[in-house]
């Protein structure tokens, strides 16, 4: 049996592998279409085994984890976890550093298994439980306290020379303008796709993928098509310019977001990385890349783990719901094949993370960055269309179309996650049905 | 201390509130809402409004092609002097030298009052998170000298750094023993940082209910008095004060270490103090054991572990550190 499980989570890992190399592209949406096809078997009188597909799972969102930090450093598109790695990324990018960027990431990313595996683990069932009893009745203010502080500390950006007066205030006004205007245009589109979904039923699910894709993946790609960036010849080094007390640092930022963000519902990766940047005040920059791998890993393979911890059983994050769906867990067994799968996904990732960067990096040596973003975006628009048909086109055109107002203000991206944060924080105050009869989706 | 530390620390004087905690149990944040916005509110008002109408008599704009530091120095150097004669105030504001969308040139002025002149230098080209970016000090780092003949009043440090995003302003006046008095950043921690401002807006949120006027007088005190452990001090009683107190001097207020402190221990005051308001608990724990476990164990071992590393290193904790000649 235990082969089995290591098979699984191997051929999990692999293709997670092919599957992070494609921005865009998130494994959740993946994990529904696995999902679909288990119901599929299940529906025909063919039973697949949960020691099987549950480690399949765990590979696919451990290395898909691990390994997403290629197309964020190197083809400048990010998921919504990875969004603030984009700009020091693309800055070791454009200095022909993107290998020691991505690998820097990585060793983030292997600190926060290490974390999950080694630090929370053991102690998850003893003290978890009691954090979930005591914060459980405080979750709806917390969700609004965080949102008041994305909104509140977003910095103006401009405004910063010429003579005082209206004139510098409104120049200082337009990106913390541009902001507001994300987050609230974000939540009026996630009030209408939660009150009144455009995609099918059958889809349901995948309700949200169109709206993710347009906000976070669209405008990056457009962005690096015509922005005509050259990317300087690579060059890769042996070693990082890292040591033990950086990575100390980062995984203590790093772990404290993206835990957070893995226990408390809706919030993100991305929201955990910039609590954690806030809260820990790292102005090294491999500090706060590290972090955000670290982030990036505690939040989402975190929040699948929370599902088998005994006597929690917590489900965040949307591989969790997927699972949920398919097995319950009950036993310290299924605890230990979810810590031990963790493991050997984590391990093997990160021995993949650098063979696939140099691969990636010889890719973009042959081919236009502006062609693979191209590329990229016909695979996104593919995917979109295949899976929630035209109105997720419709979805995407207009998250899109939200997406793209920080990247022309130069306002905070996190922004957009206004999407979640708003219907389901009304919701948790139990106001999300009267602001939407207001709104006329009732 | 940074935004997040008063954040919190809003959010945590809150949790202390019995009918915050109640109010929170039954689906209404609006408490816990109000407390964190007002422990940031001080903050909020200086760098989001204020200091966009604040107004400068020089400001200094460096060329960023030719990176000559005498500029600056004589510009700050004047200003001393013509405080010195006049009596001032005089306003003058260092811009900062942006390059990219990510990439600033530092530059550094020292005020020295002992010597009798301003230094200043050029250094490297930094990121927006004030990291020095390899290989991009210029060639040359001349450091200018300019010279002033006045005796001056430090309230701050000696010497400032330019980097990123709004330059720091100055304010140049004489006082009644005919020192020149420098104010750092003019616009920021005055009438804003101010306990009056505090009971005025506790008063505007008491029109709602006096619990609210409480927390917000609670949460926006607290922002003031974190502010006093640094070095620049606030203006404890505007108007019937009109300057700001010298703070404690205890840390800086961009400091890692007190600041994820800070951060942290609020988490555990409000864990408790929202664990304490449960009638039955489910888990029974005190106090001491609950600290122990959640501040002084973690706290320890980290610090154990950070010795370790820096040790098993070169013995020092890493830092981008430019050698500066000012």
């Amino acid at each position: 049996m235990i082969f089995t499980a290591v098979a699984a989570v191997l051929a999990g890992t692999v293709l997670a592998c092919f599957l992070s190399i494609l921005p865009g592209l998130h494994i959740y949406n993946v994990m529904g279409l696995a999902a679909l096809f288990l119901y599929s078997l299940q529906g025909s009188g063919v039973a697949a085994m949960p020691e099987v597909y549950i480690p399949f799972m765990l590979g696919l969102v451990t290395g898909w984890s691990v390994l997403n930090t290629i197309p964020s450093v190197l083809l400048g598109a990010p998921d919504e976890s990875a969004v603030f790695t984009v700009l020091p990324g693309q800055k070791y990018l454009m200095t022909g550093r993107g290998y020691e960027g991505t690998m820097m990431i990585g060793a983030g990313s292997l600190a926060g298994l290490f974390i999950l595996v080694f630090l929370i683990g053991p102690f998850a069932p003893k003290f978890l439980p009691i954090v979930r009893y005591v914060l459980t009745p405080h979750m709806h203010w917390i969700l609004w306290v965080i949102i008041l502080f994305m909104l509140m500390t977003e910095w103006p950006k401009n405004g910063n020379w010429g003579p005082a007066g209206w004139r510098k205030f409104f120049a200082a006004w337009s990106t913390l303008g541009a902001g507001l205007l994300t987050f609230f245009l974000s939540g009026l589109l996630g009030f209408l796709l939660l009150y009144r979904p455009p995609v099918s039923v059958d889809n349901a699910f995948q309700n949200i993928m169109p709206a993710f894709v347009g906000l976070f993946a669209v405008p990056w790609c457009l962005l690096n098509a015509v922005s005509g960036t050259e990317v300087p010849k690579q060059y890769i080094r042996d070693t990082l310019n890292i040591n033990g007390d950086l990575l100390l640092r980062s995984g203590i930022a790093g772990g404290i977001g993206g835990g957070f963000a893995a226990f408390l519902p809706v919030v993100t990766g991305g929201i955990g990385g910039l609590l954690a940047g806030h809260a820990t005040a790292q102005r090294d920059e491999r500090v706060f890349m590290m972090s955000q791998g670290v982030s990036k890993v505690v939040y989402y393979v975190g929040a699948l783990m929370l599902f088998f911890v005994p006597g929690l059983y917590l489900t965040r994050g949307g591989g969790a719901w997927i699972i949920k769906g398919l097995y319950t867990p009950h036993t310290r067994g299924d605890y230990c094949l979810a810590l031990g799968s963790i493991a050997l996904s984590g391990a093997v990732s990160f021995l993949l993370l650098s063979p696939l960067t140099r691969w990636t990096l010889k890719l973009m040596g042959k081919v236009d960055y502006r062609h693979i973003s191209v590329f990229s975006l016909g695979i996104i628009v593919a995917l979109v269309f295949s899976i929630t048909g035209r109105p997720g086109l419709f979805i995407m055109t207009v998250s899109t179309g939200i997406g793209l107002i920080p990247v022309l203000f130069g306002s905070r991206r996190l922004n957009c996650l206004g999407v979640l944060l708003l219907p389901i924080a009304c919701n948790m105050s139990g106001i999300g049905e009267p602001v939407a009869a207001f709104l006329g989706l009732l | 201390m940074k935004g997040i530390a008063h954040f919190i620390s809003g959010a945590t004087v809150a949790s202390f509130c019995p009918w915050a905690v109640e109010a929170a149990q039954n689906g209404n944040p609006a408490f816990f809402i109000l407390g964190a916005a007002a422990g940031i509110l001080p903050d909020t008002l200086d760098f989001k409004f204020y200091r966009f109408f604040y107004r400068y008599d020089v400001s200094v704009y460096p060329d960023p092609e030719k990176l000559d530091p005498q500029p600056v120095a004589d510009a700050v150097a004047a200003a001393v002097s013509e405080a010195a004669a006049t009596g001032g105030p005089v306003r003058v504001k260092l811009s900062t030298i942006k390059l990219s969308a990510d990439n600033w040139r530092q530059y550094r002025v020292r005020i020295d009052p002992d010597a009798g002149e301003v230094r200043a230098q050029f250094g490297p080209v930094v990121s927006t998170g004030q990291a020095p970016q390899p290989g991009t000090l210029p060639a040359s780092r001349p450091a200018a000298v300019a010279k002033f003949s006045a005796p001056v009043r430090q309230s701050y440090e000696p010497v400032y750094t330019v980097d990123i995003f709004d330059g720091p302003g100055f304010l140049f006046k004489r006082n009644g023993a005919g020192e020149v008095e420098i104010d750092f950043l003019p616009w920021h921690r005055s009438w804003s940082h101010s306990f009056t401002v505090a009971s005025l807006l506790a008063g505007l949120a008491s029109l709602w209910t006096w619990e609210a006027g409480l927390v917000v007088f609670g949460a926006y005190a607290a922002h003031i008095i974190e502010d006093q452990m640094g070095y620049m001090g606030t203006n404890l009683f505007f108007p019937f004060t009109k300057k700001r107190t010298a703070g404690l001097k205890l840390m800086h207020s961009g400091d890692a270490f007190p600041n994820f402190t800070c951060v942290w221990l609020c988490g555990l005051l409000i864990f408790w103090n929202i664990y304490a308001a449960i009638p039955e608990p489910l888990y029974h724990f005190s106090f001491m054991r609950f600290m122990t476990y959640a501040l002084i164990i973690p706290f320890a071992v980290f610090g154990a572990v950070r010795r370790f590393l820096v040790r098993a290193g070169n013995g020092r904790p890493e830092s981008g550190a430019v050698k500066w000649d000012i």
